[in-house]
């Protein structure tokens, strides 16, 4: 079956049920929130911009979420071995997200000039970086247990 | 639901993952078609039997739990 959705969708038909019923969970949540704001807009003045990142976050946040929790990224990974070198692999990446990161931000924004700017730059690098790692990190090791169980 | 899907792939010499390469599926599938957590599409069931060289019925088919 196909759909203009079928790039999002992977090939595995496990992967692929379990994606729509993500998919299709996040739409209704993100349904009943739209609906709470219509009421809530009725009885206090919201900031449009905040509800539209919100109506965002909810989608993504709990899409991400359950995927990263559902153990399903990394299907191949279910010895100790194959879990330590895809460990490592996640560390290596994520060191060179934050290389490329800064470089990036250093070619297209240039140096920056005073302290308070190296703080913020390097906060949300490390707030990124680590976000990265510890998502990766989660869903290595739900999907580590969950395929050892299945062997 | 139980199925006959592991014991016959032993019984072929047959690993999960090469299965799962043939079939064009994940390994982790294979996995939980095995411990009856997952009911695959009758496509899948189809591409299994046809592997291992056996029939739905050989497979799927009122396995006995005890």
């Amino acid at each position: 079956m196909k759909s203009w959705i079928s790039f999002l969708i992977p090939e595995d038909e496990y992967k692929e049920k379990k994606m729509l019923y993500f998919f299709s969970e996040g739409a209704i949540l993100l349904f009943l929130f739209l609906i709470t704001m219509i009421i809530c807009n009725k009885y206090f003045d919201l900031n449009l911009d905040m509800v539209l990142m919100f109506c965002i976050a909810v989608f993504l946040i709990y899409v991400f979420g359950r995927y990263i929790l559902s153990g399903i990224e990394y299907t191949d990974i279910a010895t100790e071995q194959a879990y330590k070198k895809e460990l490592k692999v996640i560390c290596i990446k994520t060191i060179n997200f934050v290389v490329i990161f800064m470089l990036l931000y250093f070619i297209f924004t240039g140096l920056p000039s005073n302290q308070m700017e190296w703080i913020e730059i390097l906060g949300l690098l490390l707030s990124l970086s680590f976000l990265w790692f510890f998502t990766s990190f989660i869903s290595l090791k739900r999907s580590y247990m969950k395929n050892k169980e299945l062997l | 639901m139980k199925n006959n899907v592991k014991i016959t792939r032993m019984k072929a010499s047959i690993t999960q993952e090469q299965l799962a390469k043939r079939i064009g599926v994940t390994r982790q599938t294979i996995g939980l078609i095995e411990k009856g957590e997952y009911n695959p599409s009758l496509h899948l069931c189809v591409a299994i039997a046809k592997e291992l060289n056996k029939t739905l019925d050989d497979l799927f088919w009122e396995v006995d739990d005890s």
